[in-house]
């Protein structure tokens, strides 16, 4: 992994969480901007995709499938997020796209560690 | 939150949605994770192994159950899940060789930032309060 692009990664997905968070404690309804936010972190997500596609199969450890697998898990956690938070009309909706952040950052913290321990070695 | 007293509010709406994430995040990985030890690497930690995919099975039932608004089976999955976050959490201290690989439960979800601690925690709040309002 490129460590800046990962820790844009981290940083992209913890400054919507908490954006988000500050709506829900606003009691705002997911919105347009709220999607354009969540967009802003998948683009940064595939952007890890595709250079983890372009660097991963060359590395030596066997925990490739295991890395793409969090990978992309990861990716469609706020997706599904969005989904399934749109539909609330409570404060809760945006609450839900929020926590979805922080799980985007602890799944990451995996991939770097399955990068770390058992990809690149 | 003016609509609450309006209509009988969903089970998996308001904050429970929030929970349902999390439950669904937390059931797929540990479930994925479990079926993939459980398949690879069995015989290293028996205990552990089993542990996770039990857990992971408690999480599908919480998020199905708060999902389908089924409150009472919600209780009693939460219910079990925060004994089994306790009983599990005290064992992995007092015998710690039967933990020689982490479970999502050992040392009270250490492994997992404590939220399998917290979860059950807040789920119970949530659904005693949800139950109170009805």
């Amino acid at each position: 992994m490129i460590e800046w692009l990962y820790l844009a990664v981290q940083a992209a997905a913890l400054a919507m969480s908490a954006w988000f968070f500050v709506d829900t404690a606003r009691s705002q309804l997911v919105g347009r901007r709220h999607l354009i936010g969540v967009a802003a972190l998948e683009v940064l997500l595939l952007v890890q995709l595709a250079v983890s596609i372009a660097i991963v199969p060359g590395e030596a450890g066997d925990g490739k499938a295991l890395f793409f697998s969090y990978l992309v898990t990861t990716i469609l956690v706020p997706v599904a997020a969005c989904f399934w938070g749109s539909i609330d009309r409570s404060r809760w909706g945006i609450g839900t796209v929020a926590a979805s952040g922080v799980i985007v950052a602890a799944l990451m913290l995996r991939v770097h560690q399955i990068w770390e321990l058992q990809v690149h070695v | 939150m003016s609509e609450a007293e309006a209509a009988p509010r969903a089970l998996a709406a308001g904050f429970g949605r929030l929970i349902v994430l999390v439950y669904v995040v937390f059931a797929v990985s540990a479930g994925v994770r479990a079926v993939f030890q459980v398949v690879v690497k069995f015989d290293e930690a028996p205990v552990s192994f089993t542990l996770s995919a039990i857990a992971a099975l408690i999480y599908l039932v919480a998020a199905i159950a708060i999902i389908r608004g089924a409150g009472a089976l919600a209780m009693l999955a939460v219910g079990v899940e925060m004994a089994g976050v306790l009983a599990v959490g005290a064992l992995s201290f007092a015998v710690p060789h039967w933990f020689p690989e982490p479970s999502v439960w050992s040392h009270f979800g250490s492994g997992y930032g404590y939220v399998p601690l917290v979860l059950p925690a807040v789920g119970l709040v949530y659904l005693f309060k949800r139950r109170k309002d009805a």
